[in-house]
Formats: C-alpha cells, structure tokens, sequence
C-alpha cells in the first residue's frame, strides 16, 4: 500500500507535483500514466525518500520510506536504468547492495536468474544493453522481496521479448499480493498490463480510476455505420440528436448506441452494410482528459 | 535478512571498494611507483654525496596523497555519475551512514597499503645508503613513518567530502586540486612575509607533509610540530566531512 497526502514538489518556480493525493492497493497493476515531464519520476523518488516534498507526505505500508527497519524489504524500485556503477559486475553490484540489509549472495544469484542475467552475471555492468540494464534494476529493486514496487518507465529499451517479459512479471508481482506501481507516458502500454490507473499531467491529478470507467466516463464512444444510402442516414441521426462524421467509408455516429442506430434506420426503411462500436481507446481518453484538464 | 545495519551498510561499501579493477590497479600502481621514486631519491643522494634523509624517503608520499584524493573524490561522484546513487540511498535512506561508512571502507582498504608503501619506501631509500642508515628504531622515524601513512588518507576523505559536496567528478577534482594544491601555491604571493608563514602551515597539505617530517625540512616555512599538525589536519578532515554530511541529508539524490 502507498498512500501519498497532498504532495507538492517545487524547483524554483516549476511546480513539479501539485497537491497529489492517491493511494495505491495491493493485488493489482496500478498505472502511472502521464506525459513526459508529468511529475511521475519526482512523485515516485519522494515515495522512496530520495527527494523531499516541499509539502505533504508519502507512506509505503503505513510509514514513511525512511522509517522503516528494513527499507529495501518495504519497497523496491527500478527509477532508472542506469542505477549500477559501469566498472563492477552484476553480481557484485546487488551482492553489495544486499549486504546493506544482510541479504545472502544467494539471494542476488536466485534473481539474477530470474531476470535472465545468470550467464553475464560476472561481467561489468558497462557493458551492458539497455535492455540488460532494466533487468538488472529489476533484480535490485526485487532484492529485498518488497511488499511495495516502483516501477519508473520499466519497457524503455526493451527488445518484444523483454517487453511481453515485463508485462508478465507486473502481474505476477501483482498476483503475488504486492503493490505495483508502474509508470508510462504509453497509453496502449498501460491498456495491456494496468488493472487501475492514476493519470497526471502537469503534477495534478486528473484521473484515479480502473481503466473501464475511465473510457466510459470519457464518454467518446463511436458507433460505425455503412449504408447505400448516406446522405438519408446522416440526416436522420442528425435528427435524433446525434453528431455525425463522414470518414470517407462511412459514418461515425457519436450520441447514438448500436440499437438506436438499428431502429432508427429500421423505422425509415433504411438498408445498414454495417453497424459497428468503435470502443473509444484508451489513448482517445487519454487525450479527452488532457485537454479539458478535468479533475477526478 | 536482518534489515538495515551499520555494519551492513560498511560491509556493503567495503565490497564496493574491492569490486572495482581501477581499485586494485590504482593502488598497485601508486604503490610501487611510490616505493621505486623512494629508491631513486636514495640512489641519487647516495650517489651525490649527500646524507639519507627521512625527508628524502617520504618525498614520494606526496603522488600518493594526490592520488588518493582524486580516489576518495570518484568514491561519491561515481555513485552519482552512474546513477548507483539512487540504489544506494534507496537502499539506505538515512544517507548518513552511506558517508561514515565510506570513510570506514576507505581507511580499511587504504591503510594497510599504505603502511606497507612507507616502510617499504623508506628501506628502498636506504638501500643505497652508504654507511650509517635510517631505520624505523631510530628517533622519530617511527613516527613519521606512521604520518607519512596517514596523510594520503586524509587527502583521500577530503576528496571523499569535496566529492559528496559537489558530486559531478570533473568539477568535484578540479575544486579538489585547485583549492588544496594550486591555492597554497597562490597564497602566499598575496599575504605580507610576516603573515604568510603562519597561513600556510595550516593548509590541509602543508599539515599532512608535518605529520611526516623529522625537523625543518629546509622549505619557505615552518611546518607545525607533528602533534598540532595531526590535530589540524583532523580538524579540516571532520570540518569537510560534517559538510558533506549536512549536504548530502539535505539535498535531492
């Protein structure tokens, strides 16, 4: 569980993160969506105490980062990828993070396969890929077997195969009973792995929701229609009220469902091709709420 | 997992040290560097005519102070540099005992070579000795032997501080050879004779150089006597790191 109070972040005169208030439960895939240079890595560094807020609070389960007994068992973070020294090999890199909280080198080895670097395990980290890198952070920031994870852009460089690995891992940690949060400027990202979503644009809050009732309450549902006669059909969901655009292979009904459309037509003897919902994606509500700046 | 300790946290920065090739290499280098000048200034002391000295053995000590500054200086901008910084204090939000323990790692892994480098530096120095030599049962030899081992190190915590102050690496040993180096050198062409003297013996440098004397050395002033020398050289030590200390607790990582 996070549970972050009014948090503000200010550089000078650039309010990085404006009076957030959210929590994040155990058990799912909580997204952070937003648009680069949104607040997402600044709120995410003041959850695990690296910044300091200008006002407000941070908690991981139930106290500040910084007061725990054992922080790297609270919660584990990937905020970067480059989080390990180039001249020093991966095993060494996470067994000396390890030692700060007693954690056998086993434990590093254990991870280390799980993220699939076993065979680079004894190579500098400075030769690493991007992607290489990534897994790397992954296992430190799982070293700790932390109830809590951050998780800061984690698809950035990575190959498909890392990708749909990434995906995987959010839901297994999240399956696990773990708090996940995981950051993204990529709509159709969060779309596959995201349970819930926060979204941020210019360190406010703008939507805390489940990804459903986000796209609902958005409301820019579409409904496709196709018919011979398209000039007649436009007129009449004109009629009834709704708005009507012409992309050239047929028209985009919006403020009509499917079965208003079909008995409207039905009522004037009109012959329907096709009659199709056009889901509105989560991007399309992304866009919706960044533009009107609506507040959850 | 027991969770977060001091001495976790030392042993952690004690791997660090030791994990890094440039570590062992750089260490290896000085050192031997360090003992073969030694030699070199015996031989040619020898070879001139002129009496061993002390002063003569310990010279050398000097690269390894330079070195061993601009070392403790890579120690904390290393971390930030590579972006280590953020596991780090991740790992270790209290911040503080990050510093201390640095300091701890550093000493452990540096004054054993040292101790070696300098008794090793002065018998290559008095292997060409004719006649009566130097030795470490002589007055003061033991002592100053000990001094010359300590003074890099405390070089290498001022540059561990500079670095935690500053940490961008050009910057942090730019400041770092500027302000201990080059400064003295400046310095004394802007104070009247009188003054001068008594400035300079306080500079980390001249006060780390009295830990290893044994008498006036012949230079522009007099260095301190090696007691009130170690005492200041501590003072600028625990001065610096306090610095680093606030600052690193207070900033953003």
């Amino acid at each position: 569980m996070i549970e972050v109070t009014g948090l503000t972040k200010v550089y000078g005169r650039t309010r990085a993160v404006e009076d957030l208030s959210f929590t994040v439960r155990p058990g799912q895939v909580t997204g952070f969506l937003g648009p680069n240079g949104a607040g997402k890595s600044t709120t995410m560094r003041m959850i695990v105490a690296l910044d300091r807020p200008t006002a407000g609070r941070a908690t991981v389960g139930g106290r500040p980062y910084r007061d725990h007994r054992a922080p790297l068992r609270a919660a584990g973070a990937l905020l970067d990828a480059r989080a390990a020294h180039p001249g020093r090999t991966a095993r060494d890199h996470l067994v000396a993070l390890g030692h700060t909280h007693g954690i056998p080198a086993a434990r590093a080895d254990a991870l280390l396969d799980e993220v699939g670097l076993a065979a680079a395990a004894r190579r500098r980290a400075g030769g690493y890929s991007l992607g290489m890198r990534q897994r790397l952070g992954v296992a430190g920031a799982l070293l700790g077997d932390p109830a809590v994870v951050l998780f800061d852009e984690p698809v950035n460089g990575l190959d498909p195969d890392g990708v749909l690995w990434m995906r995987t891992l959010l839901k297994r940690l999240a399956a696990q009973g773990r708090t996940v949060l995981v950051s993204s400027h990529l709509m159709s990202e969060m779309a596959v792995t995201a349970d819930h979503l926060l979204v941020i644009d210019r360190g406010r809050l703008l939507a805390d929701t489940s990804l459903d009732a986000l796209i609902d309450r958005v409301g820019v549902d579409r409904v496709f229609v196709r018919g011979p006669r398209t000039d007649a059909l436009r007129d009449l969901f004109r009629a009834h009220g709704a708005a009507v655009a012409d992309d050239g292979a047929g028209l985009l009904v919006t403020g009509l469902d499917v079965d208003a459309i079909g008995s409207a037509a039905t009522g004037q003897g009109l012959v329907l091709h096709e009659l199709t919902p056009r889901r509105a994606s989560l991007e399309q509500a992304y866009m919706e709420l960044t533009r009107t700046g609506e507040r959850a | 997992m027991t969770g977060l300790t001091l001495h976790g946290v030392v042993r952690a920065e004690w791997t660090k040290l030791l994990s890094l090739r440039s570590t062992r290499v750089v260490f290896a280098a000085t050192a031997v560097l360090t003992v073969v000048f030694a030699g070199f200034i015996g031989w040619n002391q020898a070879r001139s005519g002129d009496a061993p000295t002390v002063a003569g053995a310990f010279l050398p000590i000097d690269l390894f102070s330079l070195v061993l500054g601009v070392f403790g200086v890579l120690t904390m901008t290393g971390e930030f540099s590579s972006g280590l910084a953020r596991a780090t204090f991740a790992a270790v939000p209290a911040r503080l005992p990050v510093l201390g323990a640095k300091v701890v790692a550093l000493a452990a892994v540096t004054l054993p070579v040292l101790a070696v480098t300098c008794v090793a530096a002065l018998l290559a120095n008095q292997a060409f000795a004719h006649g009566d030599r130097i030795t470490l049962g002589d007055a003061g030899v033991l002592r100053a032997t000990a001094g010359a081992a300590a003074a890099p190190l405390a070089m290498g915590l001022v540059g561990l501080a500079v670095g935690t102050l500053l940490r961008h690496t050009a910057l942090a040993i730019t400041v770092f050879v500027a302000a201990l180096l080059v400064l003295p050198a400046i310095l004394p062409a802007t104070l009247p004779d009188h003054v001068a003297g008594d400035v300079l013996r306080f500079v980390p440098v001249a006060a780390g150089q009295a830990l290893y004397a044994t008498g006036p050395d012949g230079g522009p002033f007099d260095l301190l006597a090696p007691g009130a020398a170690a005492l200041v050289l501590a003072g600028w030590v625990a001065l610096l790191l306090a610095a680093a200390g606030i600052a690193l607790g207070r900033r953003d990582v």
